[in-house]
């Protein structure tokens, strides 16, 4: 059945390469070819994803390839959004170096070996787990479109008219940007600390016990919502927003990445 | 096959003066092509002409003698000396005549290069030698090439992307910051000439509200007319400065209007919503150190001009892959007309038939022993008529094939009946 996720991983990648061709030649047709290898590579990954499911019989976010595999899929998923919302054409060659990374790093470190401790066979942990990919998945795009942001009003600001000011979108789509994924990522990220108090509850009988992942959970969770304030405040953001959106997404890999204490088995 | 010459005159090789003198008006036109089909040595013509340039495309018998009498009738229609024309001209025949239309048609030849409106007038120039019926097959086939690959350039290349004057380029730069105008409103503050172009343009773009401010109360409410806007009042500046987001500036005021310490207050009203002035004013009414405030981007006419710039720049970078698909569209031209020449196909079937006829009366000849020459001469010559007689529908329907694409079929037939390939 991995003859799937590779293809997926060979869709993806094409739809990167023409991406890249896309921005690099400014050739809208290259944009074009590469949404719609992307959104094969989409329905083929969705198509893994549940055939593994029912395969392994729970949720296919049972261990750290299956993961990463899943958080490809919400970031493919919401560039595939954000691509129907607005037509950003040089997204793909930012969003998707990322997803075609973490499949391939999916791909090659691969386990048959799936068992699941018990403690995890909750329908919380399903529900927990995937709420917080989609939020993470968002607050990658808050980032992508913050760096946009920054590069573009470089350029406007030092009068540079050349590459990347014909390339980037307007300061407005990515402030648009920028704000749509940060509601849906904090809104996400929310029920997953919430999601993540029950199943505590459930699992050790506390709601809260400041375990490490928790913490910087919190951390994450308080620094997006000082730029939900800020850009609730006032219509535009601007750069003060965009460096938020940075210091925020360095908190939530580093959110993503701590494994130890309670959560020393995910 | 046709030998093609094109003579002619453009913004590069004939000055301004000249190049109105030779210019053909509308009806000239028709009148220069009705004289255009009165010689006997040109075939087909069709005249092209814009304001930067005349050209003459025409087929011929014979190229030196085409191009002398084109040259001539110019100088007739310009009233302009022959020798004076002369130095003015530039004379391209058969692939390099093919090339520089095709390259004019995609507007890679322009003053300003990627000009769109180059190919609409190539349009109505062929349209009015087609009414006139001075063009036929050979000018017909080459000006549907150098649509297609005028179309080609158009949809491949990126060369008709980056706007080149100053007021199209002001309004490509506000929308690099706000995307969508139609949510912004503009200030005009003065109401002088020079701005006009930048600001019509601006405001073409559908803002949601304009305003117009300017010292003498009358000029703002003329102005406000002209752009549907509203006249507001100059001593009240910062107030309506905070309520737009596109401020224009274009006074003949020596000093500085806008200065850091109102911008610092407007920007403070405006919850520091991004602010952008274009300043077209020389000298400055804005102060450009505004600029380092966040969310305030200033832009002076200079920077218009360095926009316009590198949108050219990126022009030209386009242009190399037009040129490109230019080449390739010449080749394919002549692969095209190659496959379309009946010529050797005519031959070799006379040929063929002939062949068959002599063989047959030798033969006979061998037969019945030897003859009086006289006899034999009688016997050759009605065998001949019997060849040319049998050859002549087969090469009428050749010839037909050639004039219109339906009756290629026919064509077909009779080189396979001959067992005859297209390359012979």
């Amino acid at each position: 059945m991995s003859w799937i996720l590779t293809i997926t991983i060979a869709l993806y990648s094409l739809g990167l390469l023409h991406s890249i061709i896309g921005f690099y030649r400014k050739r809208q047709i290259f944009v074009q070819l590469a949404l719609g290898m992307v959104a094969c590579g989409f329905v083929c990954h969705t198509l893994f994803l549940v055939l593994l499911g029912i395969e392994r019989f729970h949720f296919p976010i049972g261990n750290l390839p299956e993961s990463l595999c899943f958080f490809a899929w919400c970031i493919s998923l919401t560039f595939m959004v954000a691509n129907l919302r607005y037509r950003i054409n040089v997204l793909g060659a930012f969003v998707l170096p990322l997803v075609s990374l973490l499949t391939i790093i999916s791909q090659v470190i691969w386990e048959e070996n799936h068992s699941i401790p018990p403690s995890l066979r909750s329908g919380w942990v399903y529900f927990h787990s995937s709420i917080a990919f989609l939020a993470y998945a968002s607050f990658f795009l808050t980032f992508v479109s913050a760096i946009l942001y920054l590069i573009q009003e470089k350029e406007l600001k030092e009068k540079n008219f050349r590459f990347l000011y014909f390339r980037l979108p307007s300061l407005q789509v990515c402030a648009e940007l920028l704000r749509r994924s940060l509601f849906v990522g904090f809104v996400g990220m929310s029920l997953t600390i919430v999601t993540g108090a029950f199943w505590a509850q459930q699992a050790w009988g506390r709601f809260w016990s400041w375990d490490p992942k928790e913490t910087a959970a919190l951390i994450t969770w308080a620094i997006y919502l000082i730029l939900v304030y800020y850009c609730l405040s006032s219509k535009w953001h601007g750069r003060r927003a965009a460096y938020i959106s940075i210091v925020g997404f360095v908190s939530t890999l580093f959110t993503f990445c701590v494994n130890w204490g309670l959560h020393k088995n995910l | 096959m046709s030998n093609l010459v094109l003579v002619g005159l453009n913004h590069r090789t004939a000055k301004l003066d000249i190049r109105q003198q030779a210019a053909f008006g509308s009806e000239q036109l028709m009148e220069g092509l009705k004289r255009l089909s009165t010689f006997p040595k040109i075939l087909e013509s069709m005249i092209v002409s814009t304001c930067n340039r005349v050209e003459i495309l025409s087929c011929v018998e014979q190229h030196s003698e085409g191009i002398d009498t084109v040259e001539s009738f110019l100088s007739e229609c310009s009233s302009i000396p022959l020798p004076q024309l002369q130095p003015n001209l530039y004379r391209y025949s058969d692939e390099q005549a093919v090339r520089h239309l095709f390259r004019v048609a995609s507007s890679l030849d322009s003053m300003i290069l990627g000009e769109p409106q180059i190919l609409g007038q190539i349009k109505s120039c062929f349209n009015a030698a087609s009414d006139m019926h001075t063009v036929g097959t050979y000018l017909n086939n080459l000006l549907q090439a150098a649509f297609r690959t005028a179309k080609r350039v158009r949809t491949e290349t990126n060369i008709g992307e980056y706007p080149v004057s100053v007021s199209s380029a002001a309004v490509e730069l506000v929308r690099k910051i706000f995307g969508d105008l139609q949510k912004t409103s503009i200030l005009i503050v003065g109401a002088g000439k020079m701005g006009e172009a930048a600001i019509r343009h601006l405001a073409d773009t559908g803002a949601q509200s304009i305003y117009v401010a300017n010292r003498s109360p009358e000029a703002a409410r003329e102005l406000a007319l002209k752009f549907r806007g509203t006249a507001v009042p100059f001593d009240e500046l910062r107030q309506w400065i905070s309520r737009s987001d596109i401020v224009i500036t274009s006074t003949g005021a020596a000093e500085t209007l806008i200065g850091m310490p109102l911008v610092q207050q407007v920007m403070h009203d405006r919850k520091h919503n991004p602010l952008v002035f274009i300043d077209i004013s020389v000298p400055r009414n804005v102060d450009p150190e505004i600029g380092t405030i966040e969310n305030v981007f200033c832009y002076d006419i200079d920077d218009l001009g360095a926009v316009v710039e590198a949108n050219l720049h990126e022009r030209v970078k386009a242009a190399s892959a037009a040129e490109k698909i230019v080449d390739h569209e010449v080749q394919a031209f002549y692969t095209k007309l190659k496959s379309m020449d009946v010529g050797p196909v005519v031959q070799q079937v006379q040929g063929h038939i002939e062949e068959i006829c002599k063989t047959e009366m030798q033969r006979y000849v061998r037969k019945i022993g030897p003859q009086e020459a006289k006899q034999v001469q009688e016997l050759e010559h009605m065998i001949s008529r019997i060849a040319a007689k049998i050859a002549h529908p087969l090469v009428v329907q050749l010839r037909n094939a050639q004039e219109s694409p339906s009756e290629s079929a026919y064509a077909d037939l009779i080189k396979r009946i001959f067992k005859m390939k297209d390359s012979e």
